[in-house]
């Protein structure tokens, strides 16, 4: 592919392919983009290569059981592979047994009630502005974010390591927050 | 009853990055459970995640991996929508405790086996939680707490009853995400005892001596 990246319509229509026709071109294209960045996030959290392989396995394997349930109304691809990812380091290596299960009737309580919420879709024009928003933050704040999201770090941890008071770690992450969250929102 | 009072941007973001200590990520489930608008926000934040995860360089993956993976789709068949669980469905039943909390402490509140820490305080506290301390409080009306700080968070949401403190007035389905440094003294409401769930990642620290010869009754 020698043009821009695809954006989150295409990979839609490439799960409506896996979900409707059980498109095993279309899941391999989705393989071939998303299962080296899990790859790659699960061993940034320190997760052993032969672990890490059958974590993305098994998070591909999901998506193809069930793909029914991606609604694209309601997140991106990236977004739900990210939490699918998410979940299985957390229940696999973290081994929190509770976690997985309270996952799935968030989902569910998220499913009964899209209908009834003003969520706004997740369009590629959203989600180039957030990469935007990314790219612009602070270098602080960007370094802050990272570590929490690709390091799984929490606030104490990160304080430790960077030596900063606690109270400094949360404050610059809630405006990193809303700055980013300020980038999805933006008007039209 | 919509909750008033929710997670900080700060616990949310580490929520979605699987990175708050287990003890405070069960308060902030139990909340999540009972809040459209905190669950609304906790996808931005998953959003976020899911564009750091993409954003990062990598290769091809390898032919022998790819076919790997191709072998394993046909004993995989799809799965159709499940449907809703009826618990979730029905209107709440006020005994019912959050999900998030049956593992640690059972399904109903009722059920709950109380034991008297100090005068007016009853705890059930969680055992074999990693990264941090979970426990139950019932708390009589019209108490107050002594005055005190936490060395690290705290998380408490409120499952009945209700206190106010500085930062205000704190009802069922509220949760007060609390840093190192806030002081406190909460005053339950008049009429039903409130029952709290509280997470700590670090003990808590009173602040004076009297206060502090109530720490171990606590058991923070």
């Amino acid at each position: 592919m020698n043009h821009s990246a695809p954006d989150a319509s295409y990979w839609s229509a490439q799960m409506a392919a896996v979900s409707v026709q059980r498109d095993r071109a279309s899941f391999m294209r989705i393989y071939d983009h998303f299962a080296p960045r899990l790859q790659r996030y699960l061993r940034n959290l320190g997760v052993a290569e032969s672990i890490a392989d059958e974590l993305v396995q098994e998070a591909l394997l999901t998506l193809w059981r069930k793909a029914a349930m991606f609604d694209p109304a309601r997140a991106s691809l990236a977004t739900w592979l990210y939490r699918v990812a998410r979940n299985l380091y957390i229940d696999h290596v973290r081994r929190e047994p509770h976690w997985l299960p309270i996952q799935e009737g968030l989902d569910r309580l998220d499913h009964l009630e899209s209908g009834r919420l003003d969520s706004q879709p997740e369009s590629s024009f959203d989600q180039d502005l957030l990469k935007q928003a990314i790219d612009h933050l602070p270098p602080v704040q960007a370094k802050l974010v990272r570590m929490c999201y690709l390091e799984s770090k929490s606030h104490s941890e990160i304080a430790r390591e960077l030596d900063m008071p606690l109270g400094s770690v949360k404050s610059s992450l809630r405006r990193s927050f809303a700055k980013l969250q300020g980038s999805m929102r933006a008007p039209r | 009853m919509k909750p008033n009072r929710h997670l900080d941007d700060a616990t949310l973001l580490s929520y979605s990055a699987g990175a708050l200590p287990a003890a405070l990520a069960v308060v902030a489930s139990a909340h999540l459970e009972r809040c459209t608008t905190c669950r609304e926000r906790l996808l931005d934040a998953d959003r976020i995640g899911g564009v750091l995860v993409q954003q990062q360089r990598v290769d091809v993956p390898a032919d022998d991996a790819r076919a790997a993976m191709l072998a394993l789709l046909d004993a995989e068949p799809a799965e159709a929508l499940p449907p809703a669980p009826a618990e979730i469905i029905e209107e709440r039943n006020p005994d019912r405790l959050p999900s998030a909390l049956h593992p640690w402490f059972g399904p109903s509140m009722r059920a709950l086996r109380w034991r008297r820490v100090a005068p007016g305080v009853q705890r059930i506290r969680a055992s074999g939680i990693a990264g941090g301390d979970l426990m139950l409080l019932r708390i009589a009306p019209g108490s107050k707490l002594p005055l005190h700080s936490h060395g690290g968070s705290e998380l408490t949401m409120i499952l009945d009853g209700a206190y106010d403190d500085l930062l205000g007035h704190f009802g069922p389905g509220d949760v007060a995400d609390l840093d190192g440094e806030t002081l406190h003294q909460p005053v339950t409401s008049p009429g039903v005892p409130c029952i709290c769930v509280a997470a700590t990642d670090a003990p808590l620290v009173f602040s004076s001596w009297m206060a502090r010869t109530l720490q171990p009754l606590f058991g923070f």
